[in-house]
């Protein structure tokens, strides 16, 4: 049908899958809390969300011991998200303030920052101990 | 019995009661399982069927906020009234082997009446709302009644003259088009040139449904990404809920119409049961009828197409489905001197 | 939002800057007559973030990765954009792989944006079942583009000399298939979204731009190239490789036979470049070159030869909404003396005017999503309503603006 040709193709998509995703839960729970609370109890399961890819850029990574303290991520990073700690030379990432472009990752002479593919990192504290990497 | 104006008042009352819980449950229920089709026909899982049952406790317990420049009477009327007149409806329509409550009191020309009674009420509250949007929104509502009234009268008109030249009383009675007490319908009624005549009348009534629903593509008085949901941009809380509600009894009210006018069969004609399985046979067989011309008329149709300007809405309804409708009544006029089907 | 006087046989409606209608902040003001738009007014402004001022406060190996966020959608354009005025200043030659990979990338982006911009128009005209559908077929190339360079949205593959990520051999099987997706999958929308007669009835005829009005206008991209005009910058001024591959402009002719200018148009040329973006990278894959990616792998080598750089340059290059621009000066010091990026929609915004007047209501929503606009890309002022509320004319703006460059000449 040429007139409205979305009619035939809705009746055939109403016997195939619906593709969502159903990351988190198929539907919302009532209380999300509660949910998510069950679910770490193992009373749960999580619908486990698409996978990453190989490169992908999660939540950032720093090997404290590798790093020389050249500063050179800084530099680069354009979210000013890296803070030098002159007492030891190292640095430390503000992770809400990242921008997960990984530039830092490129610069390092070292290789001491890597992204790793955690990507579910909502949080109440912008400076809560899983926001800082140091 | 003590009877008013030859009417048992408990009988009334007790039907009317359980008439208004049932119209807005099933209401509620149809239109989480519509949202269910939609979302199917669109590859989405959808929200719950009982979602509409959240939204409308949800609504209940928020506050109905009144706007500054809104005529507070008729803005907080307006969804009462369209919530009564959807449930009134209901008291004429028959409802599987349930003739309907006020069987005898009113016809389909007054429930045809009735119709717009909802809309109406709409198109006050909108007015009353006092924002440019639901103004616009109350036009167009205005406008979409005018249009889609003449193709509906003819479908119904034309089935019940079709009855009346059969030579069957009452013609106008919806107890009688249905056939629900004597099993004679409009498909026994009529010969090959009456059924073509019926079956167009059925595709003006099914495009006729969406506009009477405001559902896409004539949601054109809503309207979301036009008018921010026009007529009822300012409703909230409880009033919001009463219209939610008025919605979906219009819904269950129309199909039940659509169900009595050309649908009308029902199990207990063709299978011999116990008085009582052969009402609830017949209730359920009618529930499953009004779940395919919920498919059909509101879910296919508005999950198929792009929404219509309010001049498509009116050069569609008065032309071609005014068009179409007039042939289908010429069917049924032929049908009726020359067709041979009928008994003049 | 509840302005509503009644000036004899008018009133006025306001849209925006929140409104279903409009994915982006702006506000329109209607003169309505009945259900006729008489007059438009329309006042951006509302999401300007200063991105340009953060930049003059950085190096241009660190903007490079703030212009991916200039705007949610181009992810690719504005970086890449920026890139060649930073490498014409700094005299940077691009590795030939690495002009193939940007090129892909930003076909890609070509592909998602328009396939986004088409799920937004059906659902302003109501027809929200294309609007999943056109979502559903984009994620495909989201996912290979998160395949690609790690990240659906925010690309971060362009760098200053090149590219930060080359293709591997085994990567070109997945683009393969999407490609072949693609192609399978085009039939199927061009029949949905075109023959489809209640969208034939709700766009053609709407919101039509004249090829003069367009040219008179100076819109650029799909809007113009809709309206007729024979314009597109991978064309008239090859970039990256588009020098090497054989296209022409999209326009409605090839399709319809006719230019009408209208919305129905629009769509055209958006969903024709979905096919013909398919082939581009098609044609890429099958010719690009061996070797490097990046001019120079060394950070301190990048950000030195940055610094060093004196001079201006414009980079111009076809976003999927258009032209996109980036002028930046640089002046011997770690950040650059200026940075103006003018995108697609500045230019296009203007059409609306026209487009509008004598249009239904129903039409507006459609009819400004049809040049895709994009606010956030296009604000560079705010209007704060504070106590004053000063609104500057054209002539203060004109002095500013002679005032802005005598100061820049100063500078130098
Ligand atoms: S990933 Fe980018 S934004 Fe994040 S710390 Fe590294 S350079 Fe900064
Ligand atoms: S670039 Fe690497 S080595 Fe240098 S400070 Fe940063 S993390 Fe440490």
């Amino acid at each position: 049908m040429s007139f409205l040709p979305a009619i035939p193709e809705v009746l055939r998509q109403f016997f195939k899958r619906p593709a969502t995703n159903l990351f988190p839960a198929k539907y919302l729970p009532s209380s999300v809390t509660k949910y998510l609370k069950s679910v770490q109890e193992g009373n749960a399961a999580i619908n486990p969300p698409v996978e990453t890819p190989p490169n992908f850029r999660g939540k950032i990574l720093y090997d404290r011991d590798t790093c020389i303290g050249c500063k050179l991520c800084i530099r680069v990073c354009p979210a000013n998200a890296i803070e030098f700690l002159p007492d030891t030379k190292k640095v430390r990432i503000f992770v809400t303030q990242c921008i997960f472009c990984s530039q830092c990752n490129d610069a390092c002479p070292v290789d001491a920052l890597h992204m790793s593919d955690e990507f579910l990192l909502a949080d109440e504290d912008r400076y809560s101990e899983n926001m800082i990497v140091e | 019995m003590v009877m008013i104006l030859g009417v048992d008042p408990v009988l009334v009352l007790g039907g009317t009661v359980a008439v208004a819980l049932f119209g807005m449950l099933a209401g509620l229920v149809f239109m989480g399982i519509e949202r269910k089709f939609a979302a199917r026909m669109q590859a989405r899982i959808g929200p719950p069927i009982r979602q509409p049952f959240r939204d409308v406790a949800k609504l209940l317990s928020k506050d109905s906020i009144v706007p500054e420049n809104a005529i507070p009477c008729l803005f907080n009327m307006a969804p009462v009234l369209a919530l009564a007149s959807s449930i009134v409806i209901l008291l004429y329509i028959p409802l599987g082997g349930f003739l309907p409550v006020l069987a005898g009191y009113g016809d389909l020309i007054l429930v045809m009446y009735l119709l717009t009674v909802p809309a109406l009420a709409l198109v006050a509250g909108g007015f009353a709302s006092g924002s440019p949007y639901a103004t616009v929104g109350s036009q167009r509502e205005m406008v979409t009644m005018m249009s889609y009234e003449l193709p509906l009268a003819i479908a119904v008109i034309a089935i019940a003259w079709r009855l009346a030249a059969a030579g069957i009383a009452d013609p106008f009675s919806l107890a009688t088009i249905a056939g629900t007490a004597s099993g004679i319908t409009i498909w026994s009624v009529v010969g090959p040139l009456g059924i073509i005549g019926c079956v167009l009348l059925l595709i003006v009534l099914t495009w006729v449904t969406p506009a009477e629903l405001s559902r896409v593509p004539c949601d054109t008085p809503e309207a979301e990404t036009e008018l921010c949901g026009g007529l009822l941009v300012e409703y909230s809380g409880r009033n919001l809920a009463l219209f939610y509600l008025a919605q979906g009894v219009k819904t269950v009210a129309m199909a039940a119409l659509a169900v009595a006018l050309f649908l009308p069969w029902n199990i207990s004609w063709f299978v011999a049961l116990s008085p009582n399985a052969a009402l609830a046979a017949d209730f359920a067989f009618f529930l499953l009828k009004i779940l395919a011309v919920i498919f059909f008329s509101v879910s296919v149709i508005r999950v198929g197409m792009a929404r219509f300007r309010i001049t498509h809405v009116v050069s569609i309804y008065w032309g071609y489905l005014g068009g179409l409708g007039l042939l289908g009544l010429v069917f049924m006029v032929l049908d009726a001197y020359i067709g041979g089907g009928g008994v003049l | 939002m509840s302005e509503n006087k009644k000036i004899g046989s008018t009133y006025s409606i306001p849209i925006g800057p929140v409104h279903p209608a409009l994915k982006e902040p702006i506000l329109f003001t209607f003169k309505m007559n009945g259900e006729l738009v008489e007059e438009v007014d329309f006042a951006p402004g509302e999401c300007h973030r200063g991105i340009e001022w953060m930049g003059m406060r950085r190096n241009p190996v660190q903007i490079v990765h703030l212009t991916d966020r200039i705007c949610g959608i181009c992810g690719v354009s504005h970086s890449l954009a920026f890139a060649r005025a930073v490498e014409q200043i700094a005299e940077i030659e691009v590795p030939e792989r690495a002009h193939y990979v940007r090129t892909i990338i930003a076909e890609y982006e070509r592909l998602q944006s328009h396939l986004l911009w088409a799920g937004v128009a059906a659902h302003e005209l109501g027809f929200d079942t294309l609007f999943f559908l056109a979502w559903r077929v984009r994620e495909e190339s989201m996912d290979v583009i998160e395949y690609l360079t790690g990240n659906r949205v925010n690309y971060g593959i362009v760098q200053v000399g090149g590219v930060r990520r080359d293709f591997t051999e085994d990567q070109f099987p997945r683009i393969e298939a999407s490609l072949k997706y693609y192609e399978d999958v085009a039939g199927k929308l061009l029949n949905l979204f075109l023959e489809d007669r209640t969208i034939q009835m709700r766009c053609k005829n709407t919101g039509v731009m004249s090829e003069k009005e367009a040219l008179e206008l100076c819109t650029v991209g799909p809007t113009a190239r809709a309206s007729g005009l024979a314009m597109d910058v991978r064309y008239d001024s090859p970039y990256a490789a588009y020098g090497d591959l054989d296209f022409t402009p999209v326009l409605p002719h090839q399709y319809l036979g006719l230019t009408n200018g209208d919305v129905y148009d629009r769509i055209v040329v958006r969903l024709l470049e979905v096919v013909q973006s398919v082939d581009l990278i098609r044609q890429c894959l099958e010719n690009m070159p061996s070797g490097e990616v990046l001019w120079e792998k060394k950070y301190p080598k990048i950000l030195a030869a940055c610094k060093k750089a004196t001079g201006e340059a414009v980079g111009r290059i076809e976003a999927p909404r258009g032209e996109c621009l980036h002028y930046v000066r640089m002046d011997g010091n770690t950040n650059p003396q200026c940075w103006k990026v003018k995108a697609s929609t500045y230019s296009n915004q203007m059409s609306w005017l026209n487009m509008l007047k004598g249009e239904q209501i129903a039409d507006i929503p459609i009819v400004v999503a049809s040049i895709d606009p994009c606010m956030s890309c296009t604000d560079r002022v705010a209007v704060v309503h504070g106590e004053r509320t000063d609104i500057l004319t054209k002539a203060d703006l004109h002095r500013l603006s002679v005032e802005k460059t005598r100061r820049l000449a100063q500078w130098s």
